[in-house]
């Protein structure tokens, strides 16, 4: 936990000109505000000045309208990689495969696929289904039961072609239909002729009389094969359009979330305290630790012994940091029922749990007596003597002047002061802010 | 089951004063122990009974998948009927003789249970930026939607006939001489063993999510999304891992569903009506409480599958209504009296009958808090 950097080169957080406006309102302006690592650095200023808003830019919940925000010289952001491209692609890919399901027909193509294959009785294999299911994209002629008879229809079963007792009978009108719809798709001479295929051997008359089938039918299953694939390719690629876009724009919103913030080290309390107060006093540390325990859903459903030995490590951690704080006689409570400045040190350990190296302190002493106040800069103390950063936004001047390194102090959202605790006391324009000076 | 509790230090602090400690804190060991004996004791649950019973265990599943996403998460979720739709029409696909596939009742509910979570997956992505009401009419109209959708693929899912026969469970599998199929289908209480099984395991199931990192994950994200993710906690992840198990357990409730009848029914058993039905039982159990859920379940389903028609039989026995008039039969009432017992429930325990902790101490927050 020890590491405390001499002078850093690089500051462990360097907020870079950042400019926050909510509308034509300007909350935040051009705010430079380096964090050297290991020291305490408050940001005061009347209300209403920004703090807030800068604590909330740091810490992932609003973007920045312009400027940026650098922790360890990296931007606070999921970075893009190929598994980003990736992830999308494959949510594409499914998109794509459900519209052209949609595009293709999926109930007219399951008949064909897998009901025709029942129908006529065949022992359904996969290489059997694949044939059907190019069939199908073929709009090859196929041949279904209808009440005890053999009919020959269109792959997509809308056209009956003709019908049959005899299922040899119907396998060679089929065919003998199908040599014609593809002949007039690829011309003749490139296929066997339907004469060819209707004939014995010894050149004796037709096995079967062809039914009459209308030529506009013929016409309209040689275009159905590319009818079908088009449909279904383009179902295909405006799924995977939509989905791939879909997908990058969601991760693009998402890009600077808190918890990426939190996971990059940076943790942060709330003005108006936002515990779970419904859960006990123990679970809200745990939800802290949250990331720090390893383990997927199985081997919570299964409790393995490692899952038993994580949560109960997570555990010891837990009462650890709240013996920090002081509180570890209330583990068990339920934390909205603490009192209000135990809560305000129960955010403190939460925060501190997830084993960030940069503490955001929103206003932690609001509320307390002088006595409690003084308590408090005492664990703000302890917790840079821990390692861990501390950046504070606090209202009680000694609690600052006591524990800070630096103060930088903000009025309308603009910097007006920034230096040791000395310095600012002496500074005009500091006073001016806090008592009015127009006079 | 019974060895694999959680350590004393994990589980909260329990009252386990007096001789009725172990009791309240064993409550589903007691439970499972007598319903595992009534079979053997209760001869009416080798008839009719015992299939209204296992119905019962089913909803109970289904209601316990509810509970997750609108108990533990309080993502308001109106249609965990079409998960439960899926489950039963996959289960069904994979293993009715009218299609080759023909695969075993365990392998089929394992890919249904897959398929059912995937689904959630598909359908919580896009949707989980959206929080409270906006949520709730997705879940709503992705009921409907599914409910059409089996309804009008008519080659795939048989139409309003629905798909059947549906085999039962072990149908061709002979264990120590016992030709397992054969068993299911002439004895109910098989089937009542077999919902009463799975009904245990999602309750270990859930207890145990309950005490672990992800139970507490769904709860913080659902007290406030904002301070979970400032503690590194993914709400989308969150979420969606949420989506996923309510999925998958509302798929095995189907697959139960669709194994005990032989028939997936015709696609109106999937509407609206029962993703509500069941939602009024975890709201009127406790949100977020295991017994809580399984308690509305019994009061609720019992008493709609269970009661009233033994009611009306009962009725008709006495012969007080000759002319079968609706008034005088007790089914007439039914939803009158659902009503009126949802209302009171609401309006003098609105945390539940048996609330769980958690949701307890967030209703009375600031009222006798502190």
């Amino acid at each position: 936990m020890k590491e405390n950097a001499g002078p850093a080169a690089t500051p462990l957080l360097h907020v870079d000109r950042v400019t926050v406006r909510f509308g034509g309102l300007v909350a935040v302006s051009e705010l430079d505000l380096d964090v050297p690592e290991g020291s305490i650095v408050s940001l005061i200023g009347p209300n209403g000045a920004g703090k807030t808003t800068a604590f909330n830019c740091v810490s992932g919940i609003y973007t920045p309208s312009s400027g940026s925000v650098r922790f360890r010289g990296k931007r606070l952001e999921r970075a893009f990689t190929p598994g980003t491209i990736l992830r999308a692609l494959a949510v594409g890919l499914l998109t794509g495969l459900l519209f052209a399901a949609a595009a293709v027909d999926v109930d007219r193509l399951w008949m064909a696929v897998v009901k025709r294959g029942m129908i006529t009785g065949e022992p359904f294999t996969v290489s059997g289904a694949m044939e059907r299911l190019r069939g199908y994209f073929r709009s090859e002629l196929a041949i279904d039961q209808m009440a005890g008879k053999w009919r020959v229809v269109s792959a997509d079963g809308s056209d009956v072609l003709a019908i049959k007792r005899d299922l040899g009978e119907a396998k060679l009108v089929r065919d003998a239909l199908q040599a014609k719809v593809t002949a007039r798709r690829t011309g003749p001479g490139t296929v066997p002729d339907a004469t060819d295929l209707n004939q014995r051997d010894d050149g004796a008359a037709p096995l079967v009389a062809l039914p009459p089938v209308k030529e506009e039918v013929l016409d309209r299953l040689a275009g159905g094969k590319s009818r079908i694939r088009w449909r279904g390719w383009l179902g295909l690629l405006a799924g995977l359009l939509l989905g791939t876009a879909g997908t990058l724009a969601v991760w693009q919103r998402g890009r600077r979330s808190p918890h990426v913030v939190a996971r990059a080290g940076i943790s942060r309390t709330f003005q108006n305290i936002r515990l779970f107060s419904s859960m006990s006093v123990l679970e809200n540390v745990l939800v802290g630790l949250d990331r720090t325990i390893p383990g997927g859903v199985f081997s919570m459903l299964l409790r393995t012994p490692k899952n038993r030995r994580d949560e109960a490590e997570a555990r010891r951690q837990a009462v650890a940091a709240l013996e920090f704080v002081g509180l570890s006689g209330d583990a068990n409570r339920i934390a909205g029922e603490l009192p209000y400045g135990d809560q305000r040190r129960l955010e403190i350990a939460r925060a501190l749990a997830t084993g960030a190296k940069l503490i955001l302190l929103d206003e932690p002493a609001a509320g307390m007596n002088p006595s409690e106040a003084g308590d408090l800069a005492g664990l703000v103390e302890r917790i840079r003597d821990r390692g861990v950063t501390v950046l504070l936004i606090e209202h009680h001047m000694n609690v600052v002047m006591r524990v800070s390194d630096r103060i930088a102090v903000l009025d309308h959202g603009t910097k007006i002061a920034e230096g040791t605790p000395a310095e600012v006391r002496r500074d005009e324009k500091v006073i001016e802010a806090y008592l009015g000076g127009e006079g | 089951m019974a060895t694999n509790q959680a350590p004393k230090t994990s589980s909260p602090p329990a009252s386990p004063d007096g001789p009725w400690g172990f009791l309240a804190q064993r409550w589903e060991l007691v439970t499972l122990a007598v319903l595992a004996v009534a079979p053997l004791v209760i001869p009416a649950l080798g008839g009719a009974l015992g299939g209204q019973v296992t119905n019962l265990f089913i909803y109970c599943i289904l209601a316990l998948a509810l509970n997750v996403m609108v108990g533990y998460t309080g993502l308001v979720h109106l249609g965990i009927a079409s998960f439960f739709g899926i489950g039963a029409y996959v289960l069904a696909i994979l293993t009715v003789p009218m299609y080759p596939f023909q695969i075993g009742f365990l392998a089929a509910a394992v890919i249904a249970v897959l398929v059912t979570a995937g689904t959630g997956l598909a359908l919580g992505a896009p949707t989980l930026r959206l929080r409270g009401d906006y949520l709730a009419i997705v879940t709503l109209g992705f009921g409907e939607v599914v409910k059409v959708t089996l309804r009008n693929l008519e080659q795939i899912t048989g139409g309003m006939k629905g798909l059947n026969p549906v085999p039962p469970p072990g149908a061709g599998v002979t264990l120590a001489g016992i030709d397992l199929g054969k068993e299911f289908a002439i004895d109910p209480r098989w089937f009542y063993y077999l919902a009463l099984l799975s009904l245990a395991g999602v309750v270990l199931g859930m207890r145990r999510l309950e005490n672990s990192r992800l139970g507490r994950a769904l709860v913080a994200v659902r007290e406030d999304e904002l301070a979970a993710q400032a503690m590194g906690i993914s709400a989308t992840r969150v979420k969606l891992a949420a989506f996923a198990m309510s999925s998958a357990v509302a798929g095995l409730a189907g697959c139960l569903y669709a194994a005990s009848l032989s028939t997936t029914a015709d696609p109106n058993a999937y509407d609206f009506n029962r993703s509500i039905m069941v939602l009024c039982a975890v709201i009127l159990g406790g949100l977020g409480s295991i017994p809580g859920t399984l308690l509305g379940v019994a009061i609720l389903v019992g008493f709609d599958t269970v009661l009233a028609p033994w009611a009306d039989s009962w009725i008709q026995q006495m012969n007080v209504n000759p002319k079968g008039l609706s008034y005088l039969s007790f089914s007439g009432w039914r939803l009158a009296i659902f009503g009126v017992a949802l209302v009171l429930v609401m309006r003098y325990r609105p945390e539940g009958l048996i609330p769980s902790r958690r949701l307890a101490a967030e209703l009375h927050e600031g009222g006798s808090g502190s």
